[in-house]
């Protein structure tokens, strides 16, 4: 055991941001555990279409939606934006101050959410993806998120190093993009709506930027942040860092126009998107080299971090795979897009902000993880549940995909022939369902057990740093 | 990254450059497309013909039940998938076809056909009240949108709109299944999905003489 002092891992930091950003937390993850709800159905629906048919509320179209924009608004948002608050407070080595604009920040976030959940349950959903809430929650919604993001801003520009950190970098640059992407969205597709097809360029292009420059870097602050401290030794090739910060910022928002191969749109938006998916790779190799040391022994924080580099950089590659024209061909218009979006949004993001959590919910109430084996167990459930995801959406997809191409072959056919892998995926969602519940039940106790004062002897033993690892599996 | 205005200039022009890189530029290359006007057709000179109000209400209800969850709008060219081979059209769909549309809904996974010609198609494309049916009863992987139609006593003479059905889905003596004002717009926009027109544009770019395999009925 180190013999650090008793209370060197519980910083100010800790205990005064503690509160709000166990409140984003356990917004995030209630919400993680609904979309996962609401994924199942989804899944079973794509086998059994009667399936809930009948109700207005969870046709299949609004079950998607509703999917996407719990998992992407309500456990994205909160669990990201509460990750890059944390970690922007730590290393800048200061309290977080306004933490009381972000504690009504996320309450007026996740009301947005909500209302804008009903509104798509209801009949207002907008009908573009990854933005399908109703117009009339999208404003508050921006305002809330500057409210959260504000304490982000003051960490940072209080900091008291003038020297930054790669964590600290891709924080503010998803709590600064985030607002201008989403509004810049928002008046081109719903105030002042561009003509024609020139809303799938727009819409493209935030769905891009959602992930590439928001949601991407909110899971590589908690990553860049977690594996140093847990692995206790420099970033290797750490002069690179920069050089793939940068090139995520410029070209990310860029690769979106891979969907419109071959679409009614100019040609050049996909050329385009499919040179800036290849240079692109640049920055997932700096990634991989710099964080390479998560591969290796370390608990389950790590364990996770590290699946979670792997599908990043892994789902970097795909895309540049299936931009490519002859590839494109195949895979467009598939279960291989779906499979695609949940290695980066499932095996990239979340996993590397699971394993974030596990190293900052310790930190924050001051003791471990009320539960060892609740923590292996959705790590280990977790991490078979997407790999069992992306891999049989992928090979769904790929069946579908070459039998589209054939003109002979009905969607009937299309549809006994993936119906196995399809049932696979419907498994996948379930386990990760069940994976997610045995967060939340973890993250509520380990929150009580903050509540109510742990005994004396109990708080010593917790606060030494090794304890505050998650366990190793 | 010492220095904090400048981090957040460069964050800034990154995210420009994409937006104006993709977006504005295509605005300036397409924001502009005028419809082709055919002076000797007095009753609908426009192509692509204006969107009827109830089509462009019925857009929304398109985009708000999610079909584009599983059908397109957009057929691709013929060396480029099987999109022509199934008969979904007879050209690849261009940007000029979308200049009148609401909410346009290319679509991002083909669960189902693609829709884009959807009213226009050979030799026998959908009426309305095959629409209607195929809503009211699904078929295949597609649902049963029963919640668009309500079931009600008919009241003197039965209504015209109400669904002719046969058999199991017939409903009970002295009942009838009539359309909502939401199916009724569904089923307008759908019937007004029709590209049968051509344009320059979307003429194959090199039209090699032996491709020639639209022999489907």
């Amino acid at each position: 055991m180190s013999p650090a002092p008793a209370n060197a891992e519980v910083t100010a930091v800790d205990t005064t941001g503690r509160w709000p950003l166990l409140l984003l937390l356990v917004s995030a993850i209630k919400w993680l555990v609904l979309s996962g709800v609401l994924a199942l159905i989804a899944s079973i629906q794509l086998i059994q279409p009667s399936f809930l048919a009948d109700c207005v509320v969870f046709t299949h179209g609004r079950t998607v939606a509703l999917t996407e924009t719990a998992f992407i608004y309500g456990w994205g948002a909160n669990a990201g934006l509460a990750i890059a608050l944390w970690v922007l407070g730590r290393l800048g080595g200061a309290p977080l101050r306004a933490l009381n604009w972000a504690v009504v920040g996320t309450i007026f976030w996740n009301l947005s959410v909500l209302l804008g959940l009903v509104g798509i349950a209801t009949g207002d959903a907008t009908g573009v993806g990854l933005l399908q809430m109703p117009r009339y929650v999208q404003p508050v919604m921006l305002v809330a998120y500057g409210a959260i993001g504000v304490a982000g801003v003051l960490a940072w520009l209080g900091r008291r190093h003038e020297c930054t950190f790669a964590a600290q970098w891709y924080a503010v640059a998803a709590l600064f993009l985030f607002p201008w992407i989403f509004s810049a969205a928002q008046v081109t597709l719903f105030w002042l709506p561009v003509r024609g097809v020139l809303q799938a360029v727009a819409g493209g292009w935030f769905a891009q930027g959602a992930w590439t420059l928001w949601l991407a870097p909110l899971g590589l602050a908690g990553a860049y942040f977690v594996v140093p401290k847990v692995t206790g030794r420099t970033l290797p090739s750490y002069d690179f860092a920069p050089h793939a910060f940068w090139c995520l910022l410029v070209l990310g928002a860029v690769t979106g126009g891979r969907h419109l191969i071959g679409g009614p749109v100019p040609a050049w938006i996909a050329s385009l998107a499919i040179v800036a998916c290849s240079l692109l790779l640049f920055h997932y190799f700096v990634v991989f080299i710099n964080l390479r040391g998560a591969f290796g022994a370390g608990g389950t924080a790590l364990k996770l971090v590290a699946f979670g580099l792997g599908a990043y950089v892994l789902g970097g590659l795909v895309d540049a795979i299936t931009a490519f024209r002859g590839v494109a061909l195949v895979t467009q218009f598939t279960h291989v897009d779906t499979a695609q979006e949940q290695l980066a949004l499932y095996g990239g993001f979340s996993m590397m902000i699971f394993g974030a959590i596990y190293y900052a919910v310790p930190r924050l109430t001051g003791q471990s993880w009320a539960s060892a084996a609740l923590v292996r167990g959705h790590a280990m459930l977790a991490m078979l549940g997407v790999t069992a995801l992306v891999v049989s959406l992928t090979v769904a997809g790929w069946i579908q995909g070459h039998e589209l191409l054939d003109a002979k072959v009905t969607f009937a056919d299309i549809a006994s022939h993936t119906r196995f892998w399809l049932l696979l995926a419907v498994a996948a969602q379930a386990v990760l369902l069940l994976g997610n519940l045995l967060l939340l039940v973890n993250f509520c106790w380990s929150a009580c057990r903050a509540c109510c004062p742990a005994e004396p002897a109990d708080s010593v033993a917790f606060r030494q740093p090794a304890a505050m690892e998650a366990p190793a599996s | 990254m010492r220095n904090a205005p400048l981090f957040f200039l460069g964050l800034f022009v990154a995210l420009t450059l994409s937006w104006a890189g993709t977006v504005l530029f295509a605005d300036h290359q397409l924001g502009a497309l005028a419809p082709y006007i055919d002076d000797s057709d007095p009753v609908n000179p426009s192509y692509p013909p204006q969107q009827p109000g109830i089509a462009a209400r019925g857009q929304l209800v398109y985009a708000d039940l999610g079909c584009a969850s599983c059908h397109t709008q957009a057929v691709r060219r013929p060396d480029f998938g099987s999109d022509q081979a199934r008969g979904w059209g007879d050209r690849q769909s261009v940007a000029r076809d979308y200049i009148y549309q609401t909410r346009v809904q290319l679509g991002a996974e083909r669960l189902g056909p693609d829709l884009t010609n959807l009213a226009g198609r050979k030799p026998s494309a959908l009426d309305a009240s095959n629409l209607m049916k195929l809503l009211y009863a699904g078929q295949g992987a597609m649902p049963a949108y029963k919640f668009l139609f309500d079931e009600r006593a008919i009241v003197g003479e039965p209504a015209d709109s109400r669904l002719m059905l046969v058999g199991r889905l017939a409903p009970a003596a002295g009942r009838e299944i009539v359309p909502t004002e939401r199916a009724r717009s569904l089923v307008a926009f759908l019937l007004s999905l029709n590209n049968t027109f051509e344009y320059p544009e979307a003429r194959p770019v090199a039209p090699e003489a032996p491709k020639k395999e639209e022999g489907k009925k």
